[in-house]
């Protein structure tokens, strides 16, 4: 599952403007004069630079004690010598033996630095991947998912192809497309360890074996290159200030003539009727606050250039609107309820809004809820499919 | 270090995957540490929660075992390689054919291993100068992965030198 490539290869380079070094892959040497090259090029990269030095092990996944002892030795030394530098080393918590083996380094000389990358990845991380986002999660699963059945063999989604949901939340999407889709193979990757270990309980209890549930960043995945027939990344792109970062890892995983799949809202238009206008108000504010946080949840209709960007054909764009009478009000209702809480509650307080904005603010919110369960009522939200299949 | 040992009969793990070459041949290309240690790692991994990260702090772990058993063996007869589980726990159990001077090394190593806390002497040995010394991988597992070393005697001029290492606070 670990990229066969890297498993006889490792990549070193050196990157002038961000002073950072970056190894990647696979360093087990027989002999110590194998690293020569290496710390030859870590040795005259520390001699062009001023201030702090980066070394970026994020994505090397092995490394023996005999690599390790060169690169240690080269930069104690360079620690000493150089008064004038720092050394800072970025490591990620994926690789799993990373941070604490460099560790040690801060322990010989406290100059040199470790920092886990991926502790505080994403803008709105610390609201996203708390508990309280699990049951809002379910809800919108259930309900997506009434339209997304349908909608993905237009897509390319069929039974027995190997798949992967990236950005998996509690992983309910994967137990869905396993009992519907038959996948010969299918992985579900997620940067919150709580919301694994809810979907690893989810489908033990569900009795659904079968799905690999992985620890990762989206940004930079040990999944090996071409892969899966079918990526999917769900509600997840709008999150990230950098969403072509994902994109180009989501078609880098992707096999040759596979499709990746991606869905996104754009939230200003969520609407309702009765009482209309309050409702819309709230939603445009809820954009503007996810924007303040670095987030884009107006992104539904730009990931179709986002996929056209990433070198994808056969491009496939729709949208669907999930509704209070798609069948089930009070699910619908009780999203919205979990939105108020944590958007009008948790964020805009975090935003530091007075009272009258978050009354107002709360206010589109329960009038969404009331046209929800009103008899007469309708209720929706927005949300755009994009596909593209990956030249073969 | 002697988290457990002697309280897990050996009947209880279940042997999970088993590898046999002859030392000649295994010794006869570096990489072969870095493969079978990947593909053990890869084959018991599935069914850990989270397997990627699982297969590679094992693959870690069991590549430095190997790349000691690499250096340090009797030219003849036959390396053995397997890995049981019990649980959360792996036992990896490496069947070596040794000499009087390699028994010597590996005998010594696992009594400075059950000795007490050892992480001066790893910390000592991952910056000293010169050549690496010859245990710092057994000192790796036992600081790093906690693991819990033993021998026992095994047929023909060999040993059995066993690992146990606990990589995931519990079994899903
Ligand atoms: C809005 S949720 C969507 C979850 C799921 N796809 C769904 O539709 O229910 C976004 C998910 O992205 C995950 N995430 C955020 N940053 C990530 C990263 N760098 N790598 C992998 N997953 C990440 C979060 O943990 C969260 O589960």
């Amino acid at each position: 599952m670990i990229a066969e490539k890297l498993v006889q290869t490792y990549k070193v380079s050196f990157d002038q403007n961000n002073q950072e070094l970056a190894l990647a892959g696979s360093m087990r040497p027989q002999r110590a004069a194998e690293m020569a090259d290496c710390v030859k090029l870590l040795e005259t990269s520390l001699a062009s630079i001023r201030g702090t030095f980066y070394v970026n092990v994020k994505r090397l996944v092995r490394l023996n004690n005999v690599a390790f002892h060169s690169l240690a030795g080269a930069l104690l030394k360079a620690a000493e010598e150089r008064p004038d530098i720092k050394i800072t080393i970025i490591t990620s918590s994926v690789i799993g033996w990373s941070t604490k083996k460099f560790g040690t380094l801060t322990a010989k000389n406290p100059k040199i630095v470790v920092e886990e990358y991926d502790s505080e990845f994403y803008p709105g991380q610390a609201f996203l991947e708390e508990g309280g986002f699990v049951p809002v999660l379910r809800t919108q699963t259930k309900l997506t998912w009434k339209h997304e059945r349908a909608i993905l063999p237009r897509h390319g989604l069929e039974p027995g192809m190997t798949m992967a949901d990236i950005c998996c939340g509690i992983g309910d999407f994967a137990v869905l497309v396993a009992k519907e889709f038959s996948p010969s193979r299918i992985v579900a990757l997620d940067h919150s360890k709580s919301s694994l270990a809810y979907a690893r309980q989810v489908a033990s209890e569900f009795d659904i074996g079968g799905i690999e549930y992985i620890y990762g960043d989206a940004a930079e995945m040990l999944l090996e290159d071409g892969q899966f027939d079918f990526v999917s990344c769900r509600h997840a792109l709008q999150i990230f200030n950098k969403p072509e970062m994902i994109v180009n890892e989501l078609v880098r995983i992707c096999k040759p003539g596979g499709r990746v799949y991606v869905t996104n809202e754009k939230i200003s238009q969520c609407l309702g009727e009765p009482r209309g206008p309050s409702i819309e108000w709230t939603y445009e504010q809820l954009s503007k606050l996810f924007a303040d946080f670095d987030m884009d949840l107006e992104f539904g209709p730009k990931s179709y250039q986002a996929l056209q960007r990433a070198g994808l054909e056969d491009l496939r764009i729709e949208s669907f609107m999930v509704t209070n009478r798609d069948g089930d009000a009070q699910a619908f209702a009780d999203m919205i309820m979990a939105w108020e809480e944590m958007f009008a509650g948790g964020m805009s307080e975090k935003r530091g809004d007075d009272a009258a904005f978050v009354e107002k603010f709360r206010r589109g919110f329960e009038d969404h809820i009331a046209a929800a369960l009103h008899p007469g009522g309708y209720a929706g939200w927005p949300v755009w499919v994009a596909s593209g299949r990956k030249p073969r | 270090m002697d988290l457990g040992a002697g309280q897990t009969e050996a009947g209880e793990f279940t042997l999970l995957l088993e590898f046999d070459m002859d030392m000649a041949g295994f010794t006869s290309n570096w990489s072969y540490c870095d493969r079978l240690s990947t593909y053990f790692a890869r084959m018991i991994s599935h069914n850990r929660s989270d397997s990627l990260l699982y297969s590679n702090l094992f693959s870690s772990a069991l590549n430095e075992l190997l790349e000691t058993v690499y250096r340090l063996h009797a030219p003849t007869g036959s390396f053995v390689c397997s890995v049981s589980r019990n649980g959360a726990k792996d036992r990896i159990a490496l069947t070596i054919p040794v000499d009087t001077e390699t028994e010597g090394f590996y005998r010594d190593a696992v009594v400075v291993l059950n000795g007490g806390d050892v992480s001066p002497r790893y910390h000592n040995a991952l910056f000293s100068d010169g050549p690496l010394q010859p245990n710092i991988g057994l000192l790796e597992l036992a600081v790093d992965y906690a693991a819990c070393f033993s021998i026992e005697p095994a047929d023909g001029n060999a040993i059995r030198l066993i690992a146990e290492l606990t990589l995931e606070a519990s079994a899903p």
